[in-house]
């Protein structure tokens, strides 16, 4: 066996682990942007509402389908006579929280690391192949094509999940919420 | 008093400021140190050089003209010196040392070598007694300093002087072949005088880099570059400063997220934001100085295609040296030719857009602009593609001989690396660039006189400022210069301009972008720009000497600048993980406002930005900067892994961000080409990461498994660059490089142009927009996002409340 061949399958191994630790990092940076703006609320998924750190509970009250988004709103007259509500919030209307829809990667910047970690997979895919086309003793393609074929999968995984999830980015025309009561 | 009186206050607390201000001034004091360290015990020219007998062999002349003749033929932009260079040529320091290495051990007894001084391969391979003994005197010979500082006077030993002699028939061969095979134009050098010059440059490099520092057991070059014939090994500096400086990095990093995660009171977290209304941008009245920068975004992406076209033929050198799909390219393009075209442009034209951005941020920052500015941006771009091209074409000229001496110095090229323009080309940019700082200054001259100067204003007119004065540091850098101390002055550019007040003035701008589109308050703004050069001041000023390792100066220099440029990771970690937080804010996704938020892909190339200043910057380039790392490393590709992620990565993308931002506002929303920005945005990040990730960082890390096994000279020469699988690797880079032209430079060019079309169009019609100059770019919905704004711009804006 080369050393080509050695270093071509060491190589796509290392481009794999570089996706990997891509979506995880991305994925985690998300969440954690994510928990600063929502930093003092918890949120209850059973019930599907948010509680402040003064304990006041934020239902959902509209769905934004522009956005993807839930929106959760307090009670205005409890906000506005509340003393925390300067570092609160500028609304009359109560404070708003908001949690998306859409599995990761439902941003437009998720999609970009996305979109680099799929070419990361394919990368690894199109030098493994050419590898084996320089190589073909079956001990060579004994090496190759296992990790070929785990780099199609993920491959795959990935650019399915990128292609069915949206970007979450309103498009160029005017954009509303729409009420849940409304519709 | 009136006007004293009406002055804004800061709008942070005064510790922000000072703390910045020491920071800087501490940075820059230890920088003046490292200085006067430079010129003090930088590796010495000596005055003359001479045999046992005392017959001259060469003097400091020779190895000045010697050094003028690399530079001036753009020999930098084909091999290297002291390691720094471009990468297919060898570097001659690692090159002369090993050939009179040999030829010394040969002379005393060891294997024998060939006319270029190269070991010949014996067909008997029996030990031979005397080759152990004379290995061991060419180290005691090339390793003993009998430089006399007094007189100026470098004894060499008899076979060092015999070195000399015998290897200038080699660089003569090498330099005047009647052939293209080595990518050079055929018969480069010719003149008997040049071709011993340079050879006498080379000669000193290769003593500075093995000739013990009086008092020290280690070379002027700190050991550099690794060769076991001469002894030269890392030194306890290189070792102890990389484990100081990677400790200093991860406990840099844990202190502070430790440190701002538990004082979570920056400004932007947790806290509901204003929900604003962004004004529709074809409706925003354009002064005639921001429709002159259509112009120069035009001029920009041209100048991006054509770097881009000049980068494949440069990297095609590397996949097939002596042809170019059969056409002997470098009859006409040499390589080093493109090179210097290559890098020269890649600064020319992000300079272009930045130059651009602050003449168009100016006016909506100053909510006025004097008559005459469109005027005064035409004069400059005229100026700008003047200094562009004259350099271009005075490249062609010097490389290809034409002009010569000081004609080339002033008009052809001084061939530094990255300073390579001609010094009238670089008096006539800095002189540019001071035209744009006055045309700045016209414009926010009242708005000045109004603010405190630790405010938003006054930062966006300092950090214009710095970029001309720190430019015009490399005039320090002349070719008749001691090498060691032009490399000090050349890095102050390289770095120190390029790595930290470029990056500064792109903050200050970005951050204005978001103050302006009302979605960040000021204050906020402040605190991250702030942050920013603080933090990037404490690494960023000392860490420039990270380039400095090898080149000549004292250990200082690498304790200092492995120290201070690996801590610099830390603010890059850092602000990489806060500005995401700060974009999102930007972007304003998930508000709830009446217009869609109108810059969606400068925005995206912004988070672009924050994804190659992670990856480009922060981990390639940390990768290379260990001290250890860069003794087998510095020259290699893992070098241009980490200029490419880092140069186009962040600085071209903050370009083209910076271009569509100003372009939204040039072309009426309804033909805004958003296809063709999404189609650039992948195709430049898909292209790059592509570049990168097939050729560069693999092929990097197997040349640094050359350099650590088989020796650097071996992984420098083109035995190695034209092996079967480093060739392989070399062609896996066609696609992204395609991608990259096709999908990223290619619609950034259709996108500038439709930016001078429409602003012609709305001249002709007269304005196309119908506000006042200087309104807001957005109206408040709920909330309030004008507390910090002077009373006066309060008055002049009505917000109108959403219901």
């Amino acid at each position: 066996m080369s050393a080509e061949v050695l270093l071509g399958a060491a190589y796509a191994a290392l481009l794999l682990g570089g996706a990997v630790v891509l979506e995880w990092l991305s994925r985690h940076t998300h969440n954690r942007s994510q928990a600063y703006r929502t930093s003092g609320f918890d949120y209850d998924a059973q019930h599907d509402f948010w509680v402040c750190h003064q304990g006041e509970q934020l239902w959902p009250a509209e769905f934004d389908r522009e956005r993807r988004l839930v929106r959760y709103r307090a009670r205005a007259a409890v906000c506005n006579a509340c003393p925390a509500k300067r570092d609160c919030t500028d609304s009359t209307g109560g404070r708003e929280v908001t949690r998306a829809v859409d599995p990761w990667p439902h941003s437009e910047a998720g999609r970009f690391h996305r979109g680099i970690a799929v070419m990361l997979v394919v990368l690894a895919c199109f030098e493994l192949s050419v590898v084996l086309v320089r190589n073909r003793e079956a001990a060579d393609i004994a090496v190759l094509a296992p990790i070929l074929a785990l780099a199609a999968a993920m491959a795959w995984w990935l650019a399915r999940d990128l292609v069915r999830t949206p970007s979450g980015f309103p498009d160029v025309k005017p954009a509303h919420g729409n009420r849940i009561g409304s519709e | 008093m009136e006007e004293k009186s009406a002055r804004r206050s800061f709008l942070l607390s005064k510790g922000w400021l000072q703390a910045v201000i020491i920071v800087m001034l501490l940075g820059f004091t230890v920088l003046g140190i490292l200085a006067l360290r430079t010129y003090q015990e930088g590796a010495p020219v000596p005055v003359k050089i001479v045999d046992p007998n005392g017959d001259l062999v060469f003097d400091g002349d020779d190895v000045s003209a010697g050094q003028q003749v690399f530079l001036h033929n753009g020999l930098m932009e084909y091999g290297s010196i002291f390691g720094h260079g471009a990468y297919l040529g060898p570097d001659y320091t690692a090159d002369y040392l090993r050939r009179s290495s040999n030829i010394s051990i040969a002379e005393k007894g060891g294997p024998p070598v060939d006319k270029d001084g190269m070991e010949i391969e014996d067909p008997d391979p029996s030990p031979m007694p005397s080759a152990d003994v004379a290995r061991q005197e060419t180290i005691n010979e090339f390793r003993r300093n009998q430089f006399d500082e007094e007189s100026g006077t470098l004894t060499f030993t008899r076979s060092q002087a015999e070195a000399f002699e015998r290897l200038i028939p080699y660089y003569t061969r090498f330099f005047s072949a009647d052939n293209t095979e080595n990518g050079l134009r055929k018969e480069a050098i010719t003149d008997p005088e040049d071709l011993r010059n340079l050879t006498a440059f080379f000669a000193w490099t290769a003593w500075a880099a093995a000739a013990e520092r009086p008092g020290k057991d280690y070379s002027y070059t700190n050991n550099w570059p690794p060769e076991p014939r001469v002894d030269n090994k890392p030194t306890a500096n290189a070792l102890v400063w990389s484990a100081i400086s990677l400790v200093a990095l991860l406990g840099g990093i844990g202190l502070l997220f430790g440190a701002f995660g538990r004082y979570r009171d920056l400004g932007w977290h947790g806290r509901e934001q204003t929900v604003v209304s962004f004004r529709d941008p074809s409706k925003v009245t354009l002064t005639p100085g921001q429709k002159s920068t259509a112009w120069f975004f035009f001029v920009m992406a041209a100048l991006f295609l054509i770097q881009c076209f000049v980068g494949a033929a440069v990297q095609h050198y590397r996949a097939e040296l002596t042809s170019f799909f059969g056409f002997d390219l470098a009859a006409i393009l040499p390589y080093n030719l493109l090179r210097t075209w290559h890098v020269q442009l890649s600064i020319f034209w992000v300079a272009t857009s930045f130059v651009a951005a602050g003449i168009f941020l100016a006016p909506m920052i100053a909510r006025r602009e004097p008559k005459g500015q469109g005027k005064l941006g035409y004069f400059l771009l005229v100026a700008l593609a003047i200094v562009v091209f004259g350099t271009l074409i005075g490249s062609y000229l010097g490389i290809h001989g034409v002009i010569a001496d000081a004609a080339t110095n002033w008009f052809g090229l001084q061939g530094f690396e990255y300073l390579d323009l001609a010094r009238f080309w670089q008096v006539l940019l800095v002189v540019g660039l001071l035209v744009w700082v006055y045309m700045l200054f016209r414009v926010m001259r009242s708005r000045l006189r109004r603010e405190h100067p630790g405010n938003m204003p006054w930062l966006f007119f300092l950090a214009a400022c710095a970029i001309p004065a720190f430019y015009a540091v490399g005039l320090l850098a002349r070719t008749s210069e001691d090498f060691t101390i032009t490399e000090f002055w050349r890095f102050w550019v390289v770095h120190l301009w390029v790595e930290d007040f470029l990056e500064i003035f792109t903050t200050v701008m970005v951050a204005y972008m978001f103050v302006l589109l009302g979605v960040v308050r000021e204050r906020v703004a402040l605190m991250v720009i702030l942050l920013d050069i603080g933090l990037y001041s404490v690494g960023g000023v000392v860490g420039t000497m990270h380039h400095l390792y090898f080149s000549g100066t004292p250990a200082e220099h690498m304790a200092l600048g492995a120290f201070f440029s690996a801590i610099e990771v830390v603010p890059l970690t850092f602000l990489t993980v806060e500005a995401w937080s700060f974009l999102q804010l930007g972007a304003n996704q998930e508000a709830k406002s009446d217009a869609a938020f109108p810059h969606r892909w400068a925005v995206m190339f912004l988070v672009a930005v924050g994804f190659w200043n992670f990856l480009g910057a922060g981990v390639f380039g940390f990768l290379v900067n260990l001290p250890i790392v860069s003794y087998f490393e510095i020259g290699t590709a893992l070098t241009a892994n980490h200029a490419h992620a880092a140069m186009m990565g962040v600085y071209g993308m903050l370009a083209i961000g910076l271009a569509l931002f100003c372009l939204r506002y040039m072309i009426p929303s309804k033909k805004w080409p958003e296809k063709w920005a999404k189609v650039s945005f992948w195709g430049t990040n898909l292209g790059l990461a592509w570049m990168c990730f097939a050729t560069l960082l693999p092929l990097g890390i197997m040349q640094l498994y050359k350099s650590v096994n088989d020796g650097y000279f071996e992984a420098r020469q083109l035995d190695f660059l034209t092996d079967k699988t480093t060739e392989m690797i070399e062609w896996l880079r066609l696609p992204g490089d395609l991608i990259f032209i096709v999908f990223g430079a290619i619609p950034v060019l259709w996108m500038t142009f439709l930016g001078v079309k429409y602003t012609l169009i709305r001249s002709r019609e007269g304005g196309g927009g119908d506000d006042e100059a200087g309104a807001d770019l957005f109206t408040v919905v709920s909330g309030t996002s004008l507390e910090d704004e002077p009373p006066e711009f309060q008055s002049r804006t009505d917000p109108t409340p959403g219901t």
